[in-house]
């Protein structure tokens, strides 16, 4: 394993920040760990970092626990959520500089400064950082977390005020480093559709818990998030459609679309046995949908049901008159 | 055990990266950071101004009799004392408690560095400053003495004491700078600490008192520094009784850097979760 807690607290005084976590995060993989504002994620880094000291149970990094720090800080990158950079310094003395911190001779230093420099497309090595735009920034702080080569990543919204563009070329160089180095990434953001995409493995914290661990498909599992079907009818059969779909036990709440008439949004259990119950029942009251469309709860359903207290209630029968 | 695979990176069996020599490098990045990124040149270019235009009123006042070279001298040798000694400190002050508001503390304190080798290399660098006004100060003390004989004190009281003086002040702005979580406090309390220092020495009521008054200047750094100056410059009194005011300048110098040093193993990045 690369990352272990059991039972990890941190604490600011009184306030429990991060409340007896245990995670396993395997080598070579991506562990996106999500939650609301305050949950914890950051004091959840720092104490895997070092920075914050941990106020119970353990923790390891590739097998160095956290007392250990000297250990620990040679085996991990950091990019921290607000992380400053000195303006006035070039790129290429920013990362030598760091190179050198982790031990690394002036000259391999520099080499592979200038190996990173070019991996993250930042040709100006030689300007000042202070020219850089946000985005320029993020990669930096990314090639100086991966200057000394970690084994494991942690990275504290790496995307955060960067365009769409910015977002996809730093998500493509995280699952690279995951798949070609074999780097542990410990992710936190909220970015959902990319930890979809990229993450083998989520854990969600909620007041300073984690509420739900596994793959992106057991936690929506889990979650009891709830999927939804667009239906669309003849403006004329949406009476009988709504009355049908309301005796249906798989339908949760039925909704009328005032903006396209004839359509209905239906809250329905996550499977697609329910959605094909739905659509047989209203088959068998002579309805012909025009169109029927499917989309099962995805992560974010299953984070706002995990994260606001929504998840696993009772069945909501509701309709929206027009 | 780790898997740490940057080759060049020099680990010891255990796959720790050796840290004999990162003071050095912090040391050298701070340098470089403070007189590239302009604010040492900026410090360095009020001192001379300053120093400039008191050397002019000093010249002067010495063409029509109203002060003599000694005095000049001395009025030159306290205030490069004190400006230079408040330089260094502003510098220190915002060494660590800059970088927390800077946001640039965290990334290096991931990093293997012991804490004791991050403050060593930036006391380093701060007391660059006091190094630079001294340079700056000793030809304008030169050309102002007017002889050897006072020249010689003028140097002298500038390179030990001062130097003495300085030394102290950057480790106790070093020591404020990293127990404070903000850069606005650590500077005022650490100019409050230099006024609080420097003031009794200019006290009417510690300058006349012949008890107390004499005590309190010894046992102040920055007092003893500024009265060293004025003794053998100015009143010119001689060497063997002046020594008493090197002693505690030398004892803080000694004292507020190994408090600095020990404050760095509780280095910690403060501000929000």
């Amino acid at each position: 394993m690369a990352v272990t807690t059991q039972d990890l607290s941190v604490t600011y005084g009184t306030v429990v920040a991060v409340d007896r976590v245990s995670l396993q995060v395997e080598r070579g993989s991506i562990c996106g760990l999500l939650g609301p504002n305050g949950a914890g994620k950051t004091s959840m880094i720092r104490a895997l970092t070092t920075i914050v000291p941990v106020a119970g149970g353990t923790a390891t990094i590739v097998g160095h626990p956290l007392t250990d720090p000297v250990a620990v800080r040679s085996s991990i990158g950091v990019l921290p959520e607000s992380n400053g950079y000195p303006g006035a310094q070039t790129a290429l003395g920013y990362l030598r500089f760091y190179g050198q911190l982790y031990g690394m001779e002036a000259a391999d230093a520099e080499q592979r400064a200038l190996q990173l420099l070019q991996q993250f497309g930042l040709s100006r090595g030689q300007a000042r950082i202070s020219t850089f735009s946000r985005g320029m920034r993020q990669r930096l702080g990314l090639a100086r977390a991966l200057i000394h080569d970690p084994a494991v990543l942690f990275l504290d919204e790496p995307t955060l005020g960067l365009d769409p563009a910015g977002k996809e070329e730093i998500m493509v160089e995280l699952a690279r480093l995951a798949v070609e180095r074999g780097t542990t990434i410990f992710l936190c953001t909220h970015l959902l559709d990319e930890v979809e995409r990229i993450c083998d493995q989520v854990a969600i914290m909620n007041h300073g818990q984690v509420v739900a661990e596994g793959t992106v498909d057991e936690i929506v599992d889990s979650s009891g998030a709830e999927g939804f079907a667009r239906i669309r009818v003849r403006p004329e059969d949406v009476p009988v459609s709504d009355e049908v779909l309301r005796g249906t036990e798989e339908v949760r709440a039925v909704r009328f679309d005032n903006t396209r008439p004839g359509d209905l949004v239906v809250t329905i259990d996550n499977d697609h046995g329910a959605a094909a119950t739905s659509l047989r029942a209203l088959l068998d009251a002579g309805v012909e949908p025009r169109s029927f469309d499917f989309r099962g709860a995805r992560l974010s359903d299953a984070f706002m049901a995990l994260t606001s207290g929504r998840a696993g209630g009772d069945k909501v029968t509701e309709g929206v008159s027009q | 055990m780790t898997t740490l695979s940057a080759g060049s990176t020099s680990t010891d069996v255990a796959g720790r990266t050796r840290p004999a020599t990162r003071w050095t490098v912090i040391a050298r990045y701070e340098l470089m950071d403070l007189w590239s990124g302009g604010k040492g040149l900026s410090i360095l270019f009020g001192f001379t101004l300053v120093l400039s235009i008191l050397a002019y009123l000093a010249s002067a006042d010495a063409g029509i009799n109203l002060l003599d070279a000694r005095e000049s001298v001395g009025l030159l040798v306290t205030t490069s004392i004190a400006l230079g000694t408040l330089g260094a400190m502003v510098v220190s002050a915002d060494a660590i408690s800059g970088e927390r508001d800077r946001d640039t503390l965290e990334s290096l304190l991931v990093t293997p560095v012991p804490r004791r080798h991050i403050v060593v290399g930036k006391l380093l660098a701060a007391s660059s400053v006091w190094i630079a006004t001294l340079l700056v100060a000793l030809p304008f003390a030169a050309v102002m003495a007017g002889g050897p004989g006072v020249m010689s004190d003028a140097v002298t009281v500038l390179v030990v004491s001062g130097s003495l003086s300085a030394a102290a002040l950057t480790a106790l702005g070093l020591a404020i700078s990293a127990v404070t979580m903000s850069n606005r406090t650590s500077l005022v309390v650490s100019l409050a600490v230099l006024l609080a220092l420097a003031a009794p020495s200019q006290l009417p009521a510690v300058r006349s008192s012949t008890t107390v008054g004499p005590i309190l200047i010894k046992l102040n750094p920055v007092s003893a520094s500024l009265r060293l100056a004025e003794n053998v410059l100015v009143r010119q009194e001689p060497w063997p009784d002046q020594l008493v005011y090197f002693i505690s300048p030398a004892l803080a110098a000694v004292v507020f850097t190994v408090v600095a040093i020990r404050l760095a193993g509780r280095l910690e990045l403060g501000g929000s979760r």
